[in-house]
């Protein structure tokens, strides 16, 4: 009559175990989601993967990735939008020639790298000379696209109004064939030290106009959006600043402009969408990073 | 024919291996992520679904090849079921080419299905089927080939896990003996550089079976490489074959 | 008569480990078989036997020595063209059916496709696997793997059969349908080698035997010269006598119950010790002269050796 008892016993023990699972499996599982919200509400300094800062050089990537050298390029090109976009990272500019250096070692030939290292570089990075850097790179791998030359000598024109440097890269623009029309003409701008935003306006919709492919068109239209917040924003912010003398401080939102007189109307960015207006420091900026549009 | 017969049967079994069913998951998985990761990017999508779907094929190709081809052979040792094969009036080399043609039709088989999702995958982006990419393909098949032959060298005297190291240090120094061209260049001549220089004539050079970058860039391929690399695989091949015949000829099934 | 088989100074010797050591297991070997008889290998475990056939299919490439099979050198595969081999534990395809294997088995005779089919048939019903026929052989129990195993051996119509301990792990009934099977060959005209540890069974069917040990042939002949059918002794068995009445004889006498055991050395006291028995109203159980067997031969010799 032993034998009943132990079953029992055993069949006990058996199901004291799966009550205390049945307790503690939920517990853990709450913990887990629990956790992994607290730690990514904590801020980082570091994307994971920025060790591909500390790559000596996209040479030594090459080696490294056996035949994959394109999907390389891709992932790591993927990763540095998301780098270069995180607010949070202070110093993430530091290395913005070198990530994009790497990228365009493993596939020269990938286009886009090249827009788009150039585009933070000007526009976040305000770091003209790495957007050099990487036009000429893009122009040297390819010298079949007008494009590098192109921006280059633009960015020469109307960032850093070094007129001579800017007729250089026009000029060797012009050489490659396939070059648009217009770029005699912003070539002779440069030699008579022409360069406002009008004549940005007009390249650019020139050749968003005549744009023979989806690229170039998106390019010109990137190119069109920021020539448009530069008016736009420089307009806005005089006329803030105008509001501050007359009524003492800067205007709660736009439209008190608008009433004031002092502009006609808010314009909206490229896309149709509303600037973001600071009250506190009368300074407005675009609603979306040009270059992520 | 016999070649025919053990084709056959090795076609049957590996059929049966479950990895080739899970490599072949993680590939469509991966052409099919490729679409969801071109959403990520800034500028041109269609590229990064065409180099994942390449890679993809190509490196569970690779693992395929590897992975099922090292255990055939040794499979046979080990269960000795080639004892009742060898018993039969069959030349060894007929056994270790049946073997291959069975692992290689099922690599065709694979390398067919992936293609056909990739493909599908990029029409569905640009409505066009692009031949590029089928001669990609075609090309990382024929490196496929190669592979394959490698893992059933080894398979023929060593195991498994070692023949894998074996035949995926292959593929990697193949893909890493570009690199000897930029050595030599640095080199002053001498005996070293003779070395070298016999050294990178020798080892497989598997880069020329790569077009995948140059498909995906539309980049022009010069014909006269479409030739010689083919060549220069089915010849690498054989000559990978004739050694696995060679070391199997004089083995002793103790 | 022709030979089946013919081996001579069939040597090898293996060399095992990663400091290799060499072990000599073959020592020049010569073995003659004719056509149309029944061949026992015998030998104690190690002695050599599996070697010998594994250098007879080519499995394992010989030091020294040739060996030649239906008049071809084993080293050539054609001279497997009529041999039928079955190995010591079945090892086959256990995805296949066996009807499957025995298509592919065919496959590599490159047997056409009419003679393939009927053989199948004809092979499975010999060997009792009709009803298991398109089973997986993953499936089949030793007993059928063992048949199926005699199928494929025979697949070709093979002259020559050669068998690695066909008779081994089988029950009593299954080692008589082998036994049977192999006479059958025999009359059908085949010649067949086997190895085997079972004595009593290769005394019953062999035409010849040879014993190797240690790597050499120590005896070999005719079964019927090698075991001569000389009496060692008779076993008497006595019931209703007390052992003490025998002890006079002096004879070796053992008791067991109410049962008294008696080796008798001397023939010519057999009929002495039945008197006895008579007159003293006890009853005898059994009177067996004992020959002598190859067991003996076979335990003599290798303890000789």
């Amino acid at each position: 009559m032993k034998t009943p008892f132990f079953q029992r016993a055993s069949a006990r023990r058996g199901s004291a175990t799966t009550l205390v699972l049945l307790l503690l499996l939920p517990a853990f599982l709450a913990g887990i989601v629990g956790l992994k919200a607290a730690t990514d509400r904590v801020v980082r300094a570091k994307l994971p993967g920025s060790s591909i800062i500390y790559v000596p050089s996209g040479k030594l990537l090459k080696y490294s990735t056996f035949g994959f050298r394109s999907l390389a390029a891709d992932l790591i090109y993927l990763w540095a939008i998301q780098y270069f976009s995180t607010p949070t990272i202070d110093d993430r500019f530091d290395h913005l020639d070198h990530v994009f250096a790497i990228i365009n070692e493993l596939d020269p030939r990938y286009q886009d790298p090249y827009e788009i290292g150039a585009l933070i570089a000007v526009q976040d990075a305000h770091d003209v000379r790495t957007a050099f850097t990487i036009l000429d790179r893009g122009a040297a791998n390819n010298p079949d696209q007008w494009i590098y030359p192109f921006e280059a000598g633009h960015v020469a024109l109307m960032t850093l109004k070094d007129y001579p440097l800017a007729e250089r890269y026009f000029e060797r623009c012009m050489k490659i064939p396939g070059a648009p029309a217009f770029v005699e003409r912003l070539r002779a701008n440069a030699i008579f030290k022409k360069g406002d935003l009008k004549t940005s306006w007009e390249t650019w919709l020139d050749i968003y106009d005549k744009a023979p492919d989806e690229r170039t068109k998106k390019i010109a239209s990137n190119h069109l959006y920021n020539v448009k917040a530069a008016i736009d924003r420089t307009a806005l912010e005089e006329a803030a600043a105008k509001f501050r003398e007359r009524f003492g401080r800067f205007p709660d939102d736009l439209e008190a402009l608008v009433r004031a007189g002092l502009v006609p109307r808010v314009p909206k960015d490229f896309d149709g969408r509303d600037y973001f207006y600071n009250p506190a420091t009368g300074r407005v900026r675009t609603a979306i990073s040009p270059w992520r549009r | 024919m016999k070649i025919g017969a053990i084709a056959g049967i090795t076609f049957k079994e590996a059929q049966r291996d479950r990895i080739l069913y899970l490599l072949f998951g993680f590939a469509a998985v991966g052409i099919i992520a490729s679409r969801v990761l071109a959403v990520l990017t800034v500028g041109d999508r269609i590229k990064i679904i065409k180099d994942v779907g390449l890679a993809s094929i190509a490196l569970f190709g690779v693992l395929m090849a590897i992975l099922i081809g090292t255990g055939l052979v040794y499979k046979e040792i080990d269960k000795k079921t080639i004892y009742t094969l060898l018993a039969k009036p069959l030349h060894r080399a007929e056994f270790i080419l049946g073997k291959y043609l069975g692992l290689a039709l099922t690599l065709l088989v694979m390398t067919a299905a992936m293609t056909v999702i990739f493909l599908a995958i990029v029409y569905a982006h640009t409505l066009k089927i692009e031949s590029g990419l089928l001669v990609a393909v075609a090309y990382v098949f024929v490196e496929l080939l190669l592979i394959t032959a490698v893992a059933i060298l080894f398979s023929s005297f060593s195991t498994p896990i070692l023949s894998s190291l074996f035949a995926l240090a292959f593929y990697l120094i193949g893909h890493l003996s570009w690199g000897l061209e930029a050595i030599i260049k640095k080199m002053g001549p001498g005996a070293g550089r003779t070395a070298v220089r016999g050294l990178y004539a020798v080892l497989p050079d598997l880069e020329n079976f790569n077009f995948r970058t140059e498909v995906v860039h539309n980049l022009p391929i010069p014909p006269a490489i479409y030739l010689s690399s083919l060549l220069y695989g089915v010849c690498y091949t054989a000559f990978i074959l004739g050694l696995a015949v060679l070391i199997f000829q004089r083995r002793d099934f103790v | 008569m022709a030979d089946a088989v013919r081996i001579r100074n069939l040597r090898k010797t293996f060399r095992l480990g990663f400091i290799p050591r060499s072990r000599e297991i073959l020592r020049g070997i010569d073995v003659s078989v004719d056509e149309g008889q029944i061949f026992g290998y015998l030998g104690p475990n190690g002695a050599g036997k599996t070697t010998t056939i594994k250098c007879l299919l080519d499995l394992i490439h010989p030091d020294a020595g040739t060996i030649e099979i239906l008049g071809r050198p084993a080293s050539s595969p054609r001279s497997r063209a009529a041999l039928g081999f079955l190995p010591e534990n079945p090892y086959f395809y256990d995805y296949l059916t066996a009807r499957e294997f025995l298509a592919f088995t065919a496959d590599l005779f490159g047997l056409g496709r009419e003679a393939k089919t009927e053989r199948i048939a004809r092979l499975l019903k010999l060997v009792g696997l009709e009803r298991a026929a398109d089973l997986p052989l993953r499936k089949y129990s030793r007993g059928m793997l063992q048949r199926a195993g005699l199928a494929q051996a025979l697949i070709n119509d093979p002259r020559l059969v050669v068998l690695d301990e066909p008779l081994g792990g089988m029950d009593p009934l299954g080692r008589k349908e082998i036994r049977d099977i192999i006479v059958r060959f025999k009359d059908e005209g085949r010649t067949v080698f086997f190895t085997s540890h079972i004595l009593q069974d290769i005394e019953m069917i062999c035409d010849r035997v040879a014993i190797i040990v240690g790597g050499r042939i120590v005896k070999e002949g005719g079964l019927r010269d090698l075991v001569s059918e000389k009496v060692l002794f008779t076993e008497v068995t006595v019931a209703g006598l007390p052992p003490q009445a025998f002890a006079g004889l002096g004879e070796s006498v053992s008791a067991q119950g109410d049962r008294v055991l008696l080796k008798v050395y001397d023939e010519s006291r057999v009929d002495e010790v039945v008197g006895l028995v008579h007159d003293r109203k006890g009853r005898l159980l059994s009177l067996s002269p004992r020959t002598e067997t190859l067991e003996d031969i076979f335990v003599d010799t290798v303890t000789r050796a």
